[in-house]
């Protein structure tokens, strides 16, 4: 059960522009959707499923805005209403259903519930985006993996030392707790650490920002979980003694790490994550370098997920260890799970 | 009472009206729960269907005689009005007996 009244990335707007006039067909929450461009340009969302005979309408083709089926023909418009068929008067055909898409930040984000309920307010903002001070650089998995074991991984980073030895670990993370509030729907964990040597990617970082990438520094995790699963941290290294997170630019490289979690199934997700910066917002090159060295990073995580996964599936019984270090997500699940309750108040519970 | 009478004449109370085949003479009688469709087809006739429910067109059939009761979504209001064609899959009547092309 995922909650379902409120906004997911569906996808980035730059994948969607990518397949020229293909259809993406796409599953978030269990519901099968596909988005395409309507005749104003705008994404549309609609059920991945033709009306006529049940085919896959993502395996059509967009034509002057309306999604052509590629079994029959059918043409179907952004409200879920055939607009056409060759040979077939469509007055009568059922529509299906619609979700409400919004674009926002180079994404396309789908609310996968009650349309009735599409509130636009509801978006989350982030000053990082369309910010010429700052740039952004990301991408997208697959994981075969349930969404919360994703979460899980952010909301706890004390697997850098050993998933990420090569760029991002060091053993300094495991040894300086970590601290977990809980502020109204957010959760936020962070740690602290003083006078320690930069890791490799922030090594890289600290050249390209101009600063000697021996010498000591301060760094910092701040992670910040929000409903239903967008978790933001901040992440850095300041010399050390300078003020840390708060230190003057000129001492820091600094960044944002954005992951945007979208269910799939109970057992899959879509994530996309990227790294917002405000140091050397201009440079398009090094955007590619942080994106590069990202993404390895993250596919180290992937790849520890879905075997996570593959042994709780054939496992469901046995019950797993919640630590100190894993409070964080345990207080990010117990958000989720309270969400879940008030948009099901029947007390049917998965 | 004529043939003209009853395609003249209301439905009567409980619902149920008659079918008349032009080209057999033939009458046939259709009760409240029961589709003209079906009617044609248990007394052995081929009727060209598909969907069942008066989207499709497939049994698009003419009215000789009567003044259909239309339910499908396939006629346009115009056509529906002019009551010369039938979608007898759905469709009823709302006169005691229907003549049909067939």
């Amino acid at each position: 059960m995922f909650i379902k009244n409120t906004w997911y990335v569906a996808c980035a707007l730059t994948e969607l522009n990518a397949l020229g006039s293909q259809p993406l067909g796409r599953t978030i929450c269990n519901e099968r959707m596909v988005f395409f461009k309507g005749p104003d340009g705008q994404v549309a969302a609609v059920e991945d499923f033709c009306p006529h005979r049940g085919a896959p309408l993502s395996l059509g083709k967009v034509c002057e805005g309306k999604l052509v089926c590629g079994y029959h023909g059918l043409e179907m418009g952004c409200d879920g209403k055939t607009v056409h068929m060759p040979g077939q008067r469509v007055r009568g055909f059922p529509a299906i259903k619609s979700f409400p898409v919004v674009e926002r930040y180079g994404f396309v984000w789908v609310w996968p519930g009650d349309a009735a309920k599409a509130d636009v307010a509801q978006m989350p903002s982030f000053a990082f985006f369309d910010n010429p001070e700052w740039a952004y650089g990301g991408g997208l998995y697959h994981v075969k993996a349930d969404y919360r074991l994703m979460i899980d991984n952010l909301m706890d980073l004390t697997h850098e030392t050993y998933v990420h030895a090569n760029s991002i670990g060091q053993p300094e993370i495991d040894e300086t707790p970590s601290q977990t509030s809980v502020e109204g729907d957010q959760v936020v964990l962070q740690r602290h650490m003083q006078g320690i040597q930069a890791p490799p990617f922030w090594q890289m970082a600290m050249s390209a920002n101009g600063l000697d990438p021996q010498a000591k520094v301060d760094r910092w995790q701040i992670c910040r979980f929000s409903p239903p699963s967008h978790i933001m941290i901040d992440v850095g290294v300041a010399l050390a003694g300078k003020g840390g997170f708060d230190a003057a630019p000129e001492h820091k490289a600094y960044s944002v790490v954005v992951d945007f979690i979208t269910p799939e199934t109970e057992t899959s997700h879509w994530y996309h994550w990227g790294m917002a910066r405000q140091f050397k917002p201009a440079d398009a090159a090094l955007t590619d370098k942080i994106r590069e060295g990202q993404g390895k990073i993250f596919n180290e995580d992937m790849e520890m997920l879905q075997l996570q996964q593959a042994n709780i599936t054939q496992w469901p019984d046995r019950k797993l260890l919640m630590l100190n270090i894993d409070a964080g997500g345990v207080q990010s699940r117990r958000i989720i799970d309270r969400l879940l309750a008030q948009e099901n108040p029947t007390g049917i519970t998965a | 009472m004529s043939t003209s009478d009853l395609t003249q004449a209301p439905l009567a109370d409980d619902g149920s009206f008659e079918v008349q085949l032009q080209k057999s003479g033939q009458t046939l009688q259709v009760s409240k729960d029961q589709s003209i469709l079906k009617v044609l087809q248990d007394a052995g006739h081929d009727v060209p269907f598909s969907c069942s429910e008066g989207v499709c067109g497939t049994c698009l059939t003419r009215v000789v005689a009567g003044k259909p009761d239309h339910w499908d979504m396939y006629l346009t209001p115009e056509e529906q009005e002019k009551g010369d064609c039938i979608m007898v899959c759905c469709s009823r009547s709302q006169t005691a007996r229907l003549v049909l092309d067939f």
